[in-house]
């Protein structure tokens, strides 16, 4: 069981999102930056789906009513009853210990994972927050959660080092998308004006979609309208305006404006932990470019995951000049 | 009707028949979206029909988009099905603090009050979808006599059950929302919650009816649906 002391910024249970309501309106929510999520699950030793934290710009203060193992992911100063502890890494805290999170640095949504996950009763198959339906709500001070039971054995101490955490620091980010559906809607010249372009995130941005400012993108005579339909996570949709809206996990389901290009799943963890002011650029590849770095990606992270089981090692090498990392399997004699 | 079939990223794909609000139309994009439901493929999400498309949500771990598009290709054929849809009344206080704008849209149309909740009230209207908000339908069937514009500057909050009109189309909203519609009534009726099932008061497919009460008769459906408290 934890407390929370303190809540700065937003605070929402979330996990990998709730699916098969879409046709009722029921948006899928979950992690905004799956990866960063999943990797705080395996840091505890949970399956990357779990119930966990999610928190905006800046962590929570939390007081263990018992004894529990977790992990923090994001780049973020860390105390454990006022001493200072690492993220990206599992910590034991032992009943009464009082965890501290500051304010990230460099992405703006951060994952608090807990041996066992959180506890809670799914609606509509999850234990994602989405407030505006009564889908859960936003945490504050003086809410209690329950964690799920876990064998702890081994489960603290598990450290990723630098080299494999995701990095969102650059200011200007290459977001790789598919171009469409709805490109009839759209000049040759809105087309290449979106994909030559660099576009900021403004301040109007939240769990349901980001708005970017920058050169208009023209629309055909078709207009920006287009009788409504399904929203996928991460379409680009372009008012009429001409500034494109990235629709992300709380977006509406179902839409009327164009939609120009769709963000590569594996590129929307990116594009959720731009802050408002940073810079998106997108490049068009194509629907199998986009299936492909998804699976590469999942590779890195069952890697992440048995390396953190201790299952995998992980070794730096260089080649062709370029610096990667390598992972492979422990041995088991027996 | 030949649809057209794209990708919408590298986890969607978009099979189109054009951008048509037409009757026929959609009962082919339901009839195809249920049976590429029941095929039960293991790598499908879900899939989310609207007016005269349908998205199908897949895995790409498990799956490729040319792989979807041979195996939902066959569905593409299939007939709707004689299908009745429920008929559902929706008892509507029109007017007063629950319909403010009704006044404008009688105004704007050259109508009386009466004529508008008439005029609203007599036809029965078609789901053709749910979306936008968790248990917000769609209607087909609204008579243009009534259309109105938009506001200006929509209303930060519009409660739930609120009946308004924008253009040429009718709704109810589902949840308290900011909203620009022109509100001309509302609704006891809660249609959405999550704790029943199915958590949506409308499907697809069902006929709404909107049934005039007086203010006397709102409290109690109310109450019924949302316990007690004040709206």
């Amino acid at each position: 069981m934890i407390e929370l002391l303190n809540v700065p910024s937003l605070l929402t249970v979330q996990d990998s999102g709730r699916r098969g309501y879409r046709k009722l309106g029921v948006p899928v929510s979950g992690f905004m930056d799956d990866y960063s999520a999943r990797t705080a699950n395996y840091l505890v030793g949970n399956p990357g789906d779990a119930p966990l934290l999610e928190f905006l710009l800046a962590g929570p203060t939390i007081r263990f009513r018992a004894s529990g193992v977790f992990a923090v992911a994001g780049d973020v100063d860390l105390r454990l009853n006022g001493a200072p502890i690492e993220p990206w890494m599992s910590h034991w805290a032992k009943r009464g210990d009082v965890l501290e999170v500051g304010a990230l640095k460099g992405r703006l949504y951060g994952y608090i994972a807990f041996a066992g996950g959180i506890k809670c009763e799914p609606l509509l198959g999850s234990c994602s927050a989405y407030p505006k339906a009564g889908l859960g709500r936003p945490l504050k001070a003086g809410d209690v959660l329950n964690l799920g039971y876990a064998i702890l054995t081994g489960k603290d101490g598990r450290y990723l080092p630098p080299e494999l955490r995701p990095d969102y620091s650059a200011k200007e980010k290459t977001v790789r998308v598919v171009l469409g559906p709805n490109l009839d809607h759209f000049t040759e010249e809105g087309i290449e004006t979106f994909l030559s372009e660099v576009y900021t995130v403004t301040p109007e941005s939240d769990r349901m979609g980001y708005r970017l400012d920058g050169k208009a993108i023209e629309h055909s005579e078709k207009g920006a309208g287009i009788v409504t339909d399904a929203i996928p996570t991460g379409a680009v949709q372009v008012p009429a305006n001409g500034k494109p809206i990235v629709m992300l996990r709380d977006a509406q389901t179902t839409g009327g404006y164009a939609k120009i290009s769709v963000v590569a799943a594996a590129d929307l963890p990116l594009v959720a932990q731009s802050r408002p002011g940073e810079r998106l650029r997108f490049e068009a590849i194509s629907v199998d470019e986009a299936r492909e770095l998804l699976i590469r990606r999942e590779k890195t992270l069952m890697a992440i995951r048995d390396f953190l089981d201790g299952k995998m090692r992980a070794y730096r090498i260089m080649a062709g000049g370029e610096e990667l990392i390598a992972f492979t399997k422990v041995e088991r004699r027996g | 009707m030949q649809p057209t079939i794209k990708p919408a990223g590298d986890s969607a794909l978009l099979v189109s028949f054009g951008e048509v609000i037409d009757e026929e139309v959609n009962a082919k994009i339901h009839a195809i979206a249920d049976a590429v439901e029941k095929a039960n493929f293991e790598w499908l999400v879900e899939v989310v029909p609207a007016y005269s498309t349908v998205y199908v949500f897949y895995d790409p771990l498990k799956v490729s988009f040319s792989e979807v598009r041979e195996a939902i290709e066959p569905f593409l054929q299939v007939s709707p099905e004689s299908f009745e849809g429920r008929l559902v009344e929706v008892p509507v206080v029109y007017g007063g603090r629950y319909g403010p704008d009704i006044g404008f849209v009688a105004e704007h149309n050259g109508l009386s009050v009466d004529d508008v909740i008439e005029i609203h009230s007599r036809p029965t209207y078609r789901v053709y979808f749910l979306g936008f908000l968790p248990g917000f339908a769609y209607l087909g069937g609204m008579d243009e006599r009534i259309a109105a514009p938009r506001l200006e500057k929509p209303r930060l909050k519009v409660p739930a059950g609120s009946v308004g009109i924008a253009g040429r189309q009718t709704g109810i909203y589902p949840l308290e929302s900011p909203g620009g519609w022109r509100l001309i009534g509302r609704t006891p009726l809660r249609l959405f919650n999550p704790e029943r099932e199915p958590p949506t008061l409308l499907r697809p497919g069902d006929i709404v009816r909107f049934v005039p009460i007086d203010e006397s008769e709102f409290r109690e459906p109310y109450e019924a649906e949302w316990g007690e408290g004040d709206d």
